[in-house]
């Protein structure tokens, strides 16, 4: 679906929702919703499986379970989800490989996602200083190796560290742990991006501007994606370095073919 | 008075009105018959007046949300349900 409602959606991927049998339907915002149901007759809305205190693992499942239903009927179905279908979603992977799993086509048409609207909002090119994406939580979760020299894009830090899977937010003292865990690499002053993309045409973008360690006391949506600009320059390689410069050398003598 | 989603998406795949002023977008759509409420929330770039014309819920917050990184998660959520069906977790 993309992130912008008219604007983001592929025609590829509106004529795959006019040809389905059944739609289904993982939006983020209810006008868009509204606008998919007027490209068919037979738009289920994924909604409504979400529950305060029942593991989001359970609503994917059962998502999964619901689209498979109908494509084990014999039906054509349509997943529509917002921004890009695979990105930082589980389900639409999910249901393509049990689809496959079972002897039956399916595939994946990319959109445009947030992280699309993101580098164009706030004019980043991941690839000036690379870029490094996590869902926050996993962050937290795991031992993982950050680059202060790399943009860093953080995903769903509303939910950071809801080891439940079962809260729709949680509060300042998670967002504190996230905070000591980039205060390692990371300085207090730091100045970070709280992102939120239009998705409405009538919307602009939501760019805040704040200290790193203000992050846990700022109000945050589930639709905020936080950017930690680089905080070190990049610094040289220079035994690698050394190393090419021996091999154009050796290039230079004919030597290497 | 115009259908306001067919307006929206008017205003969505239309370069000049996609990163209209909110000044010109509101002439337009006063120009179009556009309900007081799509002109409202244009002007002010603020979606509220849409949502009470539309009936328009905000979809819960986790609608937004996935879980990827989760996949160590629900083999492990398995577990759990297999060895006891109270042990899940409240922390
Ligand atoms: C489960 S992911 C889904 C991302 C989606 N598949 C995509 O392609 O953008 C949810 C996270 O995406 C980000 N997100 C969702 N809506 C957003 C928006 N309007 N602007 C910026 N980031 C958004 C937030 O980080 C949110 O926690």
């Amino acid at each position: 679906m993309g992130m912008t409602l008219g604007s983001h959606l592929t025609p590829l991927a509106r004529s795959h929702i006019e040809q389905a049998d059944v739609v289904f339907a993982g939006l983020s915002d209810g006008i868009v919703e509204m606008w998919l149901q007027r490209m068919h007759p037979d738009v289920r809305s994924l909604q409504p499986y979400y529950r305060e205190g029942k593991s989001r693992l359970k609503t994917y499942r059962q998502w999964v379970d619901l689209m498979m239903a109908e494509v084990r009927a014999g039906k054509r179905v349509c997943g529509v989800f917002y921004g890009h279908p695979g990105v930082f979603a589980w389900s639409p992977h999910k249901v393509i490989e049990v689809a496959r799993a079972e002897g039956y086509e399916a595939h994946m048409e990319p959109g445009v996602s947030a992280e699309d609207c993101l580098y164009a909002d706030l004019g980043i090119d991941p690839g000036r200083f690379g870029c490094q994406h996590f869902e926050a939580s996993q962050l937290l979760f795991y031992e993982r190796r950050l680059d202060p020299s790399a943009y860093l894009v953080l995903w769903q830090v509303a939910l950071v560290g809801d080891r439940s899977l079962a809260r729709f937010a949680t509060g300042a003292p998670y967002r504190q742990v996230l905070l000591d865990l980039l205060s390692r690499d990371y300085p207090a002053e730091h100045e970070i991006i709280l992102y939120r993309a239009a998705t409405l045409p009538i919307e602009r973008p939501r760019v805040r501007r704040i200290a790193l360690r203000d992050l846990p006391h700022v109000p945050l949506t589930a639709e905020d994606t936080v950017v930690l600009p680089p905080a070190v320059a990049l610094r040289p390689n220079e035994a690698i370095r050394a190393r090419l410069e021996a091999l154009d050398k050796l290039e230079k003598t004919g030597t290497v073919v | 008075m115009q259908d306001t989603i067919d307006l929206l998406e008017a205003i969505g795949r239309d370069a000049s009105l996609r990163h209209a002023s909110a000044d010109e977008l509101s002439r337009v759509l006063e120009q179009a018959q556009a309900s007081p409420a799509l002109t409202a929330a244009a002007t002010s770039g603020d979606r509220a007046p849409l949502s009470v014309e539309l009936g328009a819920k905000p979809n819960q917050a986790p609608q937004i949300t996935q879980a990827p990184g989760h996949e160590d998660d629900e083999e492990q959520e398995e577990q759990e349900e297999q060895s006891s069906a109270s042990a899940r977790r409240s922390d």
